[in-house]
């Protein structure tokens, strides 16, 4: 077996889970990592040098405190809602609508782009690692068709809602059209995915990168990026008043798109196609299905969630494009693996990414831990989830195994075969 | 004659099931003893009681004329019982000695190294005794199915079996190795070993067993001498009623063409030519039987002909269509029915419950899909009636495919192939797998579906199956179509010479006889 073909057996493991496995898998990894997680805090704050120890145990004084680190990571997502060092504990400032919730929403919107766009190429059994680069693509077509266009029409709430919906289309095509080629290729030409997507996202990068310096830049600035959109082109943030780069609107056009997703997957002919094909690619070929047209199709899809999630960071967050896009495809493989490549599954697992990345700052400025050490949380629950039988095994130890049906062969007359 | 086995009054319950029930069973020593019964019956539940992977509920177990309480197969290993599961556990890239030792290898140097000259040449005296055509220093991946099967039972011999469990020990097996089984449990018999197989194929019972044992719904419903019984009185015992072991097809008037395959050429996968210049026809309510051995182009022709390979000669015309390089789905939505040959890789999603693989071929129709849209209710609907219809057991839509046993799948995919409404049946294999109640109910719909006026092609390797059930009989080796017969009037050694690959004109001394499923 190929690397990749290793790389998808365990992807098929992972996701054939049932949902409520997936669901208690997903959480345990969670514990432990928060328990793994605090234990290199801890290691970490012996390495490091301080005044005053911030926690001490066994007599030992360590620099960081992991109790504190997470509740600071929490409260900081949220706006800090609590007064941790006050015994009225509740804050009565608290606002809702604060800068740390816009910042982890945010994050969480761009999230649910990414995740979902990976989640449909996973359940078509194709691997596509390429969401990043059909973000940056997607972003930069949205940036530049709202650029030009932006001038033909009237400024103000009106231009805005003809221009708006036209650049994230405009960006899900540009990403669509750049995840169709690895599709094709790999229908056409017999091109492994895996390989073509990856390159593919150090192309997109570079074309981006050229055609922006080359001849879209901002005059203006000494950095790699086009002109910024006027205000009235881009999502503003409506609820928020303290800012955040968070519009409540493309939350709910990607809560939309996660239902949108799911109904497509669940409930279409399509969808039907395409899970037969992610499933078991031979049968799909004796059910009918055009492995060739779906893998394109499927591929179209997963490039243009893609591309509309690099419309929002331009349309949401930066109001221009700008190079040195951040990782939010790859960010997107772990989101849509958390979740199961369930679309559903995927605003739990965005919306605890975001708030790890959002707190991760307020843990930076909190607690003077560096916020890497926040990246290292996040890449040991992905590590834990990718490992469902170890926690398999360890319920079956404890003899939590779920009522698992015996698999009946001939006798096997738990399966029931009884009269 | 001694007593080798004797199970005393085994009851197993599991939680809503009784498996085994007040079962008695007593095996000679130096005798094969067939345990037959149809899927579900408590076989392979009573075999593993004996080896120690379940305990009963209520009874004991007597090895050699002494109770024994087993806690794990270590201990049936320990008291000479070997078990051979009908999935193989053998390691892939290790040599066939290498798996033999496994677990018990021969040491030298105080313990610390495998002695695998010793390891080889014990394995060398011990196939030797026995008959046993093994090379011990191939690779298992690079030996075929039967030769695995025989270190398996090496394996065990090697761990000081006397008594063998084969579980289904025929259901991987060419004829061939069928026959080679056979006269390797002559030979382990003639040498005092005991041997007990689990079937659900009459004939092979008769065949190769001494006595024979039937179980039906966990209980032992008679113990007979396999030479004082008849195939009749077999099956009676195995499903509690009369079944009607010879399809009959009455006489009937094919109507119009509904198939024409001309010149048809097709290469298998590797690019090899498997099918070469096949020409013939079928019409409306008659069945053609496709006869052969395994492997002589049946699986490419009937690919060409359902869409999913491309011939590289020839043209198959379909109701007066020319279908040739008509895609899968065309063809499916035209009314063509098919009952693949490999019921994992292709005809069901292991992982999708039986609602979903209800649609699979028709995920596009009208009937269950509109605008785009699929209607699950009426996909439950059709499954449930599927299940209902065809006795799938157990009756569980929702759960998945993967959790049936061979048996109820393939009936679950007979039932949503001959409910489509077709046009045109290709059944591979129908009845591969299924016990004989599901059989004779598979064989009275597919000449329902003749005497509708529905065309069939019926592939198979059971000869009585082919023989019985169709009109003209199409016999091929090699990827050629041999002759077509009229089965009625043709005799089993005249179609076993053209399975040979024997033309009737040609000098028909020196053939091989051919060797039937059931026989």
């Amino acid at each position: 077996m190929s690397a990749t073909e290793n790389a998808k057996a365990v992807l098929r493991r992972l996701t054939a889970a049932s949902a409520t496995e997936r669901i208690l898998i997903s959480f345990a990894a969670l514990v432990l990592a928060v328990l793994v997680g605090a234990v290199i805090i801890l290691v970490s704050g012996r390495i490091t040098t301080c005044q005053t120890a911030a926690t001490t145990l066994f007599g030992t004084g360590f620099c960081y405190d992991p109790v504190e680190v997470y509740l600071v990571l929490f409260n900081g997502a949220l706006g800090e809602p609590f007064l941790l060092n006050d015994p009225a504990l509740f804050n009565p400032g608290w606002n809702p609508l604060n800068f740390g919730l816009a910042l982890t929403l945010k994050e969480t919107t761009l999230l649910i782009f990414t995740g979902l766009s990976v989640a449909v190429s996973f359940r078509a059994g194709l691997f596509n690692i390429g969401t990043q680069g059909q973000l940056v693509l997607g972003g930069l077509a949205t940036a530049l068709f709202s650029f030009f266009v932006a001038p033909a029409l009237p400024s103000g709430l009106v231009g805005g809602l003809v221009l708006i919906p036209l650049a994230v289309i405009v960006g899900a095509l540009v990403g669509g059209l750049y995840g169709a080629i690895p599709g094709a290729l790999k229908a056409y030409a017999d091109a492994n995915e895996v390989i073509t997507t990856i390159m593919l996202n150090f192309i997109a990068a570079q074309i981006a990168f050229v055609l922006v310096s080359e001849f879209f830049s901002n005059p203006d600035s000494q950095v790699v990026e086009t002109t910024p959109l006027p205000g009235w082109a881009t999502l503003l943030p409506v609820a928020f008043p303290q800012g955040g780069d968070f519009s409540i609107l493309a939350l709910a056009f990607g809560l939309a798109l996660v239902v949108g997703v799911w109904f497509l997957l669940e409930q279409t002919s399509f969808g039907y196609d395409l899970r037969t094909s992610g499933e078991q690619p031979e049968a799909a070929e004796y059910g009918g299905v055009d492995a060739k047209r779906t893998t394109v199709t499927s591929m179209f899809l997963s490039g243009a969630l893609g591309g509309m999630g690099g419309a929002i960071w331009v349309l949401m967050v930066m109001g221009k494009w700008q190079a040195g896009v951040p990782a939010l495809g790859f960010d997107g493989i772990t989101v849509s693996i958390l979740a199961g490549n369930n679309p559903f599954g995927v605003v739990p697992a965005a919306l605890l990414f975001g708030t790890l990345k959002s707190g991760s700052l307020a843990v930076q400025f909190g607690t003077g831990v560096p916020k890497q050490l926040v990246g290292v949380l996040r890449g040991l629950i992905i590590l834990f989830v990718a490992m469902p039988e170890f926690f398999r095994m360890l319920g079956s130890a404890i003899d939590l195994e779920p009522d698992r049906e015996t698999v009946a062969t001939d006798g096997g007359a738990l399966g029931g075969d009884d009269e | 004659m001694s007593t080798a086995v004797h199970l005393d009054e085994i009851t197993k319950r599991f939680p809503g099931v009784v498996a085994n029930d007040d079962v008695d069973l007593t095996v000679e020593r130096g005798t094969v003893h067939a345990l037959l019964g149809e899927n579900g019956a408590g076989k392979t539940t009573l075999m593993n009681i004996l080896y120690g992977l379940y305990e009963p509920t209520e009874g004991t177990v007597h090895v050699d004329g002494r109770a024994r309480d087993f806690d794990s197969p270590a201990d049936a290993i320990d008291a000479g019982i070997g078990m051979i599961h009908q999935h193989f556990m053998l390691v892939d890239p290790m040599t066939v000695a290498e798996n033999i030792v496994l677990g018990n290898e021969p040491r030298k140097w105080f313990g610390t190294t495998v002695d695998r000259e010793r390891a080889r040449q014990e394995v060398i005296d011990l196939s030797n005794r026995y008959g046993f055509d093994v090379d011990p220093d191939d690779a298992i991946e690079d030996v075929s199915v039967g030769v695995q099967q025989r270190v398996e039972i090496l394996k065990a011999l090697y761990r000081g079996a006397d008594i063998l469990i084969l579980d289904e020990p025929t259901a991987v097996l060419t004829p061939q190795e069928v026959e080679e089984l056979f006269r390797v449990f002559e030979e382990l018999t003639a040498q005092g070993k005991t041997i007990i197989f689990i079937s659900h194929k009459l004939g092979e019972a008769m065949h190769a067993a001494d006595d024979i044992t039937v179980l039906r719904n966990g209980k032992n419903v008679g113990t007979v001498k396999a030479d004082e019984t008849s195939n009749e009185e077999l099956a009676e015992l195995m499903v509690g009623r009369e079944v009607l072991l010879e399809p009959k097809a009455e006489p009937q008037e094919p109507g119009d063409e509904v198939l024409a395959v001309r010149n048809l050429s097709a290469e298998d996968n590797r690019g090899i030519p498997a099918v070469s210049d096949v020409s013939f026809d079928i019409r409306e309510g008659e069945v053609f039987g496709v006869a052969g051995v395994d492997g002589n182009g049946q699986s490419q022709l009937v690919e060409a002909i359902t869409g999913l390979r491309t011939p590289t000669e020839g043209s198959i015309s379909y109701k007066g269509r020319d279908v040739t390089d008509a895609s899968r789905r065309s063809r499916i939505d035209d009314g063509m029915a098919y009952i693949p040959e490999d019921r994992h890789e292709r005809g069901l999603v292991m992982d999708f419950d039986l609602v979903q693989n209800g649609i699979l071929g028709s995920q596009h129709s009208p009937t269950f899909a509109a605008d785009g849209r699929i209607h699950w209710s009426d996909a439950r609907d059709h499954a449930e009636r599927i299940i209902d219809e065809y006795d799938v057991r157990p009756p569980h839509a929702d759960a998945d495919a993967e959790s049936f046993s061979g048996g109820n799948q393939q009936k679950f995919i007979v039932g949503r192939e001959f409910e489509r409404e077709p046009d045109l049946v290709v059944a591979t294999h129908p009845t591969r797998g299924v016990d004989i109640g599901a059989m004779e109910f598979i064989h009275e719909r597919l000449l329902d579906l003749r005497a509708e006026g529905k065309a069939v092609l019926l592939v198979s390797s059971k000869l009585d199956e082919v023989q019985g059930l169709s009109d003209r009989l199409g016999v091929m080796h090699d990827g050629e179509l041999m002759d077509i017969v009229d089965p009625r009037n043709t005799t089993e050694e005249e179609i076993g010479l053209l399975m040979a690959g024997e033309r009737p004109d040609a000098d028909a001394t020196d053939a091989e006889p051919p060797v039937g499923d059931a026989k």
